[in-house]
């Protein structure tokens, strides 16, 4: 079976959202592997296939899944093709929580600057939680 | 696998009375759209140019496909295409005889292809070439050099005057080219963020000499913007550094990261040292300066 398009599965790769292209495109794979919408063992399109579909250079897609390789979120067979892993979901979920962390750790310190007491700060995080 | 570059030039070199061109180095590789960059003036139609056999050089060599442009110039150009802003088709009168005639040079050429190209691009054969737009013009350069799918593609300037949607359809199709690993698209633009997207590798061309080449996205990560404190004579000669503007003793520059760092310029004695990412246009300008 040849893979699914991920054209409009992924969200669009644009200057205007944050982040390099090929880092926009690493974190909406994981966010459809970690969602489930792409399934362990399931074919992921060739990087020139999915340039084409994401109107990317074919090096932004072959650095996204090669780091998503590193991390062992995806897998590729020689002459087969690209297929999330088994457990790619779980590996996703925790890269997103460990941006999550770091994120946090950021805005902490941006309101550490700003004068905000340890106390304050976290109030501050239960607000937002709460909206 | 076979690795020998779609294009390869070496030690070329063209003189005129005002400009040089070269000594110049370029490898193109295969299965990669390759984006030459450059200032007006910079010699990127120069080089497109002398590929093509027009004009000859005083020195070095030009291979397309293995294919020497002048030994095996037939051969190279039965598996290059061009395309430049100046073509002109006016005197086939509508796009159906102007496809008519090209096609019968080249028996590659795919008709369900061209027909998608028609589709895809907007243009019509009954249309009077005469009364098309600059746009449409363009359009119709490009489908005559893609539908016979050459080997390698050379297009100069192919997006000038192009709306939004048929720059990206024009993207597109090059994408789509490079999909089987064997052809190749060497494009000469302006259009730098499109460049920055679409591109694998850049070139930037800067008075006949290539300044800066690379893997797009690296060339771009590799540099950063910097601000900082300092006397300018003191990081005048800091190599990796390239100052872009300076006002007393605030600097504005760009760093090369794999000739210079953060640390390097403070043990040069720059205070209050800022940094931050920059597009491939903003390397451009100052690069070019």
């Amino acid at each position: 079976m040849s893979p699914k398009s991920l054209k409009l599965l992924l969200p669009p790769v644009s200057p205007a959202a944050s982040g390099t292209l090929y880092e926009q495109l690493v974190a909406g794979l994981k966010q459809a592997i970690g969602d489930g919408r792409l399934t362990p063992g399931e074919a992921l399109p060739s990087f020139r296939q999915l340039a084409e579909e994401m109107l990317v250079s074919v090096i932004t897609v072959k650095r996204a899944y090669e780091e998503l390789e590193r991390e062992e979120i995806i897998y590729r067979r020689q002459g087969l093709g690209t297929f999330v892993a088994e457990g790619g979901a779980n590996r996703s979920r925790e890269a997103k929580l460990e941006k999550a962390r770091k994120l946090l750790n950021e805005a902490a310190r941006e309101a550490a600057e700003a004068g905000l007491k340890p106390s304050e700060i976290r109030s501050l995080f239960l607000e937002t939680l709460n909206d | 696998m076979n690795t020998q570059p779609a294009i390869e030039i070496s030690g070329l070199e063209k003189r005129y009375p005002k400009f040089t061109l070269g000594p110049l180095n370029l490898s193109v590789p295969k299965g990669s759209i390759y984006g030459l960059i450059g200032p007006n003036g910079a010699g990127k139609t120069t080089l497109i140019d002398l590929i093509f056999g027009m004009g000859a050089p005083h020195a070095g060599t030009i291979k397309v496909c293995g294919f020497d442009h002048t030994t095996d110039e037939v051969a190279l150009k039965n598996h290059a295409g061009y395309f430049g802003p100046d073509l002109s088709y006016v005197v086939w009168g509508d796009v159906g005889r102007a496809i008519r005639f090209v096609k019968g040079f080249r028996p590659t050429w795919d008709d369900a292809y061209c027909q998608h190209l028609l589709e895809t691009l907007g243009i019509a054969t009954s249309e009077k070439i005469a009364t098309l737009s600059f746009g449409g013009r363009t359009k119709l350069g490009l489908l005559l050099a893609l539908a016979w799918k050459p080997q390698v593609l050379i297009l100069d300037e192919p997006t000038t005057g192009l709306d939004a949607h048929s720059k990206q359809a024009v993207f597109s199709e090059l994408l789509a080219i490079v999909r089987d690993e064997e052809r190749t698209v060497l494009i000469s633009s302006h259009q730098l963020s499109d460049l920055e997207r679409f591109t694998d590798h850049v070139g930037i061309l800067h008075k006949g000499r290539l300044l800066a080449e690379g893997a797009t996205a690296e060339l771009v990560e590799r540099h950063m913007q910097v601000e900082f404190t300092c006397e300018r004579t003191v990081l005048e000669n800091v190599p990796g550094l390239t100052i872009a503007e300076h006002n007393e003793n605030r600097c504005r520059a760009i760093l090369d990261t794999d000739l210079c760092s953060l640390e390097i310029l403070e043990q040069h004695g720059a205070c209050e040292v800022r940094s931050q990412p920059l597009t491939l246009e903003e390397l451009f300008l100052v690069l070019t300066k």
